[in-house]
C-alpha cells in the first residue's frame, strides 16, 4: 500500500524538478532544441533521454540505400557542389535507427521522426558513422 | 553690340539659374539638402595618389548586388532603423563600380576564376586557381609549366608581409587563390591528386609559401587538410592526408606559431614577426550566427593587422568572409545576414585600425546567387520576413502582410531556386507541391529557407554583377563596370604607381 503510493507520487516528484517538461504529444520537439549554443546537450534533452520523444528535422540523403539508419538535420541540407566532394555533417545532427527500412523522404520536406533518446558518443560499428545523440526503435512520417 | 548681348544674355541666365536653385520650392526638404550635401562632399573629393603601404582585400564571397541590398536592411533593422537608409561600411568609401564576373567559360562563374581574375590580374576558366584559361581543368601537366605570377608574390617581393584569412577552409578557393595555382580547385590535400601528377595540393602549397616567407599569416578552417588520417586533431576529428605529412607539424618546425581554438587565439603573442597558421575547424568555421569556440571574422581581422603592421614596409592583407555563399546556397537568409554583419564589422574593424592615406582597402565579391526580391513592400518589413502593406499615410508599413494570387503571404526575399523550392518531390517522383501558409515569426526564424521556384539539392551561383567600393590610395582607379581582373592592376598600380 504505501509502496503504490510511492510509485504514483514518483511522476510528481519527477516534474516538480526545475528542467523542462517532457516533449508533449502533440508539440514534437525540434532538433535545435536539443543542444545548446556550444554544442553541448540542452536541458530539454536531458530530460528526456531514455523516453520516447518525437523530433522535427529533415532527412538528410540516406547514407547507405535500404538502410534502417538516416540522419535527421535540423533544416534542409543543400548539397553544395562547391563546398566538399564528400561533405561533412553538421555537429547538430541527429542518428535515426529507425524500426524498419521506409521510402526516403526527400531532403527538405519536414518529418517527425519518434524514438528513444540517447544522448551520448557511439560509433556506429557498420557504418563508422560517429554520432552525439540518436533515436532508436524510430518510426518516422512527413509532418 | 552683338557680343554685349551675348554676354550678358549668358551672365543672366547663370544669375537666373542660382536664383532658381535658391527658390526651388524643395530646398527646405531633408532629402533636397542631403543631396546638395553629397554633391559638396564629391567636389570637395581628392583623389589620392600616393603610394599604398598596405593593401587589404575584403571579400564576401556570394555577396553581388541584392545579397549587399539585404545585409544593408539587415544590419539596419537591427540597429533598430527601417533599414533602408543605412550605410554599411564599405558603402561610405568615395569609390565603387560595378563588376564583371564571368569566367572565361563560365557565364556563371565560381569562387575560383573569380578570385583568381583579383589575384593575379587574368581571366581563366571555371575550378582553375592562378592557372590560365589555356589548360583545362584537371590537366595537370599542362598546369605544372604555367605560371601565372600572384599579387602575394609582388607584395612579398616588395618586402611587405602577407596575411590571408577566412572563415571558409583556407584551403578553399577564395584563400588559396591568394597563395596557390591548382588546375582543380577540389585538390586541397594530397588524396584528390591523380596518380602521376607532380602538382602540389593546395594545403602543401600554403606550407611552401610560409617556408619561403611569402605568406606570415593563414586563419580560417580545413584542418583535415593539414593532418594525416592516423592522427585526430583536438576536436576529435581525424585528418584526411594519406601521405603521412602533417603540415601543422611542418609549420611549427619553421616556427610559425600554430593555433586551434579559441583559447590559442587568444594566447597569440602578435607583432614578434613569427608567422602564424591558425585551423580553427577540420573543415568550414562555424556560421557567425551558430558561432561558438572559435573566433570571429572581425578578432581574425584584428590579430592579422596587429601582426602584419610591424612590418615598416606594410603589408597586403586578404579577407574573405567566406559563408555568406554557403548559407546563400542553403537558402537560409538569416544565416547570410548574420555572416553579413560580421563582414561588415571585419571592415571597420580594419577601418579603425588603419591609415587611410597609406592603405588602400577593396571591399567586393566574386560572384552573386540567385535571390532575388519581391514588391511592393512598405518601408520596416523586415527583410527575411513577409512584405508588408505599404502605408499611403505614412512611412512605416500598416502591418497587414501582403497577399498573392493564390491568397497567401510571401517573403521579401526569395531563391530562383534551391532547396526551398515549393516544388517537392512526390512519393511517385514527380515534383509538385503548393506554397504554405507563412506567418512572420515563421519567415524570421533563423532556420527559416525561404521559398524558392526551381528544385535543387543547392542553390546555384549567377553570373550578375557585383560592386567593388575602395578608399585609400589609387582608390579613384575604380569606376565605371570593369572586367574583375581589373581588382589586380588596381592593386598592382597602387604599391608601384609609375
Amino acid at each position: 500500500m504505501f509502496r503504490r503510493t510511492l510509485l504514483a507520487a514518483l511522476p510528481a516528484i519527477v516534474l516538480s524538478r526545475s528542467l523542462p517538461a517532457r516533449a508533449a504529444e502533440d508539440a514534437p520537439v525540434k532538433l535545435r532544441d536539443l543542444y545548446n549554443k556550444d554544442l553541448s546537450f540542452s536541458d530539454l534533452a536531458l530530460t528526456n533521454q531514455g523516453i520516447r520523444t518525437t523530433i522535427a528535422g529533415f532527412m538528410a540523403s540516406p547514407l547507405k540505400a535500404e538502410s534502417v539508419f538516416f540522419v535527421l538535420t535540423k533544416m534542409p541540407m543543400a548539397v553544395c557542389p562547391f563546398c566538399e566532394p564528400g561533405m561533412p555533417w553538421p555537429d547538430d545532427i541527429l542518428a535515426v535507427y529507425a524500426k524498419r527500412v521506409n521510402d526516403v523522404i526527400p531532403f527538405n520536406v519536414p518529418i517527425l521522426v519518434t524514438g528513444v533518446l540517447e544522448l551520448g558518443d557511439a560509433v556506429d560499428p557498420e557504418l563508422g558513422f560517429y554520432s552525439k545523440v540518436r533515436l532508436t526503435d524510430a518510426t518516422f512520417a512527413r509532418a | 553690340m552683338m557680343k554685349k548681348f551675348l554676354l550678358s544674355g549668358v551672365a543672366g541666365l547663370a544669375m537666373s539659374v542660382a536664383a532658381i536653385a535658391q527658390d526651388l520650392p524643395q530646398s527646405e526638404n531633408t532629402w533636397f539638402q542631403a543631396g546638395q550635401a553629397t554633391i559638396a562632399a564629391r567636389l570637395a573629393l581628392q583623389p589620392n595618389t600616393s603610394k599604398a603601404k598596405n593593401v587589404i582585400l575584403f571579400t564576401a564571397d556570394g555577396n553581388g548586388v541584392g545579397t549587399n541590398y539585404a545585409i544593408r536592411l539587415f544590419e539596419g533593422q537591427q540597429l533598430g532603423g527601417l533599414g533602408d537608409d543605412h550605410i554599411q561600411p564599405h558603402e561610405a568609401f568615395p569609390n565603387a563600380a560595378m563588376v564583371k564576373t564571368y569566367s572565361t567559360n563560365g557565364q556563371t562563374p565560381d569562387s575560383a576564376p573569380t578570385a583568381s581574375a583579383m589575384n593575379s590580374g587574368v581571366k581563366t576558366k571555371n575550378d582553375l586557381i592562378n592557372i590560365p584559361d589555356s589548360v583545362a581543368v584537371g590537366d595537370c601537366a599542362a598546369g605544372v609549366t604555367t605560371n601565372l605570377k600572384l599579387f602575394s608574390e609582388i607584395a612579398s617581393e616588395m618586402g611587405k608581409s602577407v596575411g590571408v584569412v577566412s572563415t571558409a577552409r583556407v584551403t578553399h578557393a577564395t584563400p588559396a587563390a591568394v597563395y596557390a595555382r591548382s588546375v582543380n580547385r577540389d585538390w586541397e590535400d594530397n588524396t584528390s591528386i591523380p596518380e602521376g601528377c607532380t602538382q602540389k595540393d593546395i594545403a602543401s602549397q600554403l606550407i611552401d609559401m610560409m617556408a619561403s616567407g611569402v605568406i606570415d599569416v593563414a586563419m580560417g578552417g580545413g584542418r583535415a587538410h593539414f593532418l594525416p588520417e592516423t592522427v585526430t586533431d583536438i576536436e576529435g576529428k581525424s585528418g584526411k592526408r594519406t601521405d603521412g605529412r602533417n603540415l601543422i607539424d611542418e609549420a611549427k618546425a619553421l616556427g610559425a606559431q600554430v593555433v586551434e581554438s579559441h583559447v590559442d587565439f587568444t594566447a597569440l603573442t602578435l607583432g614578434n614577426n613569427a608567422s602564424i597558421l591558425g585551423l580553427f575547424e577540420p573543415s568550414h568555421m562555424k556560421y557567425e550566427f551558430d558561432r561558438s569556440g572559435e573566433p570571429s571574422l572581425a578578432q581574425m581581422t584584428e590579430a592579422s593587422i596587429e601582426s602584419l603592421s610591424t612590418n615598416e614596409s606594410g603589408f597586403f592583407l586578404a579577407i574573405e568572409a567566406g559563408r555568406v555563399d554557403h548559407a546563400l546556397h542553403g537558402g537560409n537568409l538569416h544565416r547570410v545576414m548574420v555572416d553579413g554583419v560580421a563582414f561588415n564589422d571585419a571592415i571597420r574593424k580594419a577601418i579603425e585600425m588603419t591609415n587611410p592615406e597609406e592603405t588602400l582597402i577593396i571591399v567586393t565579391a566574386d560572384h552573386e546567387h540567385a535571390i532575388a526580391f519581391n514588391g511592393y513592400c512598405g518601408r520596416g518589413s523586415a527583410i527575411t520576413g513577409l512584405c508588408m502593406e505599404i502605408n499611403e499615410a505614412g512611412v512605416e508599413h500598416t502591418g497587414t502582410a501582403e497577399t498573392a494570387a493564390d491568397g497567401k503571404t510571401y517573403t521579401v526575399a526569395g531563391f530562383l531556386n534551391g532547396a526551398g523550392s515549393v516544388l517537392v518531390e512526390q512519393a511517385d517522383k514527380t515534383f509538385s507541391g503548393m506554397r504554405p501558409d507563412l506567418t512572420n515569426e515563421q519567415a524570421i526564424d533563423p532556420d527559416y529557407l525561404q521559398q524558392a521556384l526551381i528544385p535543387m539539392g543547392s542553390e546555384t551561383h549567377s553570373g550578375e554583377d557585383v560592386m567593388v567600393f575602395a578608399q585609400g590610395p589609387w582608390a579613384h582607379l575604380f569606376g565605371g563596370t570593369i572586367e574583375q581582373n581589373v581588382i589586380f592592376h588596381v592593386m598592382n598600380h597602387a604599391v608601384n604607381p609609375k
